[in-house]
């Protein structure tokens, strides 16, 4: 699903983010990404994602070479790719339903196939009865749970979750887990980005470790080793 | 497809409009404003085009004949100046004209009509009234008029001709100034306009930097990201010369009586003015605010959408 070939990231004036990366995830995997602050596992998410480009190396994304995407086709890619921040990203002045629908909407999807479409993935991460609340009105678990539906509606190959879990208590950690596991259970990879020991350790699944720009830990049913 | 987008274009361009209302009514103001400012600079300025056009028109040089001037001499005299084309119109005024003139302009003064009536004759002799085309053209006519064959029956003193002269260049050249002050007036008040409404516009787009940046997370192309933005500019654009459209003219029928009371008989009705360049000014001024808005926006839009 992702191939990184030699990337390096560098930042000017002085800075490597990444140096000569190496990894392969295969489609249907639940990879967490782990290791301290700073240490480049936000740089690679960007890189996958598009929203930066590698200085060296070369990227694959379900079979597609974005080492040197076009602007023009970046949209493309992300309609492949579900992304969920720590910081949710959702639009204040829009409901739950709005916010869902704004991914199709903007993609051009027509009206009915919204309609279908999103109370199936507000079933899914529970907040059908709440399609029509302000991301206010919610709570942290709640609003995160809408970003993952939003990135489930284009029914994607891959999510990358960048910290998903950063914000919220255990309770609400826990169940947002749970629904990355259930969407993953369906046959969509999941790249999780976290520094939270206790969700590495409970999910028992394959764990990288970067550090200072590097892997230096690739584990099948690896722990938090930092 | 392309339509359900336009439609959901046309959508968000609304929801955003309505959603940030405050923003929005903000803009629209301050647009307003900015055009309702040019707007009465340009109306100012095509006054005092009419009151140069219609002080030039007003400048006319009187030369006075002899008395011995016989009728023939006069005919050719003034087929002479007609046939110039410097000259618009040359004509005779009797000295009874001269003298009913005389009494008109002195009517409110006593003392001058009484001492015209204490004389047993008509003091005034025939003169020969020139108005041109261009103030510029007086020293054409000075040659002329200079020509021997007419200094028999013309009473021309060079100082009276040359203080006309100089009367009427310095009118000339008075409406270039004027003219020149103007337009370097009009352009540095344009110039501050574009700024504000550019900057406002910046600041719109600020607020929705990080609508950008979702729209371009889940996959929304930039044209899509953009086009809302555009839209809103136009609206914001349409909205402003219809507040321009309300305000103007009762704007105009307040200041009208002073502009009279200032200019007298050089004045200008503004809304008859306006009424007869509507499409001009108006088109002028949504074409500008169209652009300014809509390139405003695009400029602003284009910091967030590459990220």
């Amino acid at each position: 699903m992702i191939k990184v070939k030699n990337v390096t990231k560098f930042y000017k004036p002085d800075t490597y983010a990444l140096k000569k990366v190496n990894l392969d995830i295969a489609p249907g995997e639940f990879v967490s990404i782990v290791g301290q602050s700073g240490t480049g596992k936000t740089s690679l998410i960007k890189l996958i994602i598009a929203e930066e480009k590698p200085t060296e190396g070369q990227i694959i994304v379900g079979g597609w070479d974005i080492t040197n995407i076009h602007p023009r086709e970046v949209p493309f890619l992300r309609r492949q790719i579900g992304v969920v921040f720590q910081d949710y990203k959702l639009l204040q002045k829009k409901t739950v339903f709005e916010n869902v629908a704004f991914a199709l909407e903007t993609c051009g999807s027509p009206r009915k196939k919204i309609e279908n479409v999103i109370p199936q993935v507000l079933k899914i991460v529970g907040l059908e009865e709440k399609f029509d609340r302000y991301p206010f009105q919610l709570s942290g678990g709640e609003q995160q749970r809408v970003v993952i539906a939003r990135s489930l509606v284009h029914k994607p190959k891959l999510i990358v979750a960048d910290e998903p879990t950063g914000n919220l208590d255990s309770i609400n950690t826990r169940e947002i887990i749970d629904l990355l596991k259930k969407i993953n259970e369906l046959g969509t990879t999941v790249v999780l980005v976290t520094h939270d020991r206790e969700v590495v350790n409970n999910l028992k699944r394959r764990v990288i470790t970067v550090d200072d720009g590097q892997i230096i830990s690739d584990q099948n049913k690896g722990r938090y080793v930092l | 497809m392309f339509l359900v987008e336009v439609a959901r274009v046309f959508k968000f361009a609304f929801q955003s409009f309505f959603r940030n209302f405050w923003l929005s009514v903000v803009t629209v103001a301050i647009i307003a404003l900015s055009l309702f400012s040019i707007s009465f600079l340009l109306m100012i300025n095509i006054l005092t085009q009419h009151v140069l056009t219609v002080v030039k028109d007003r400048t006319q040089v009187y030369i006075d004949l002899t008395s011995q001037a016989t009728a023939d001499q006069i005919t050719i005299l003034l087929d002479e100046l007609n046939k110039l084309p410097a000259v618009k119109e040359a004509v005779f005024v009797t000295p009874e004209q001269t003298l009913e003139n005389f009494k008109e302009r002195h009517k409110d003064n006593p003392l001058m009509i009484e001492s015209i009536e204490a004389l047993d004759k008509n003091p005034f002799t025939g003169s020969v009234k020139i108005s041109v085309h261009e103030i510029a053209d007086f020293p054409v006519i000075l040659n002329e008029l200079s020509r021997s064959d007419y200094s028999p029956f013309l009473e021309i003193e060079d100082q009276e001709f040359t203080e006309s002269k100089l009367l009427v260049e310095r009118i000339s050249e008075y409406s270039q100034k004027i003219q020149r002050v103007f337009f370097f007036i009009s352009l540095v008040f344009i110039i501050i306009s574009i700024l504000v409404v550019f900057n406002t516009i910046q600041i719109g787009i600020y607020t929705h930097r990080e609508e950008i940046g979702i729209m371009k997370l889940v996959g929304a192309s930039n044209k899509f990201v953009r086009s809302p933005f555009l839209i809103e500019g136009f609206m914001y654009s349409l909205l402003s010369i219809i507040i321009l459209l309300i305000l103007i003219y009762p704007f105009l029928t307040f200041i009208q009586p002073y502009i009279n009371n200032f200019f007298k008989e050089y004045t200008l009705n503004l809304t008859i003015a306006l009424n007869q360049n509507f499409f001009t000014v108006l088109g002028t001024e949504l074409l500008v605010a169209v652009i300014i808005t809509t390139s405003s926006s695009f400029l602003a839009i284009r910091r967030y959408i590459n990220k």
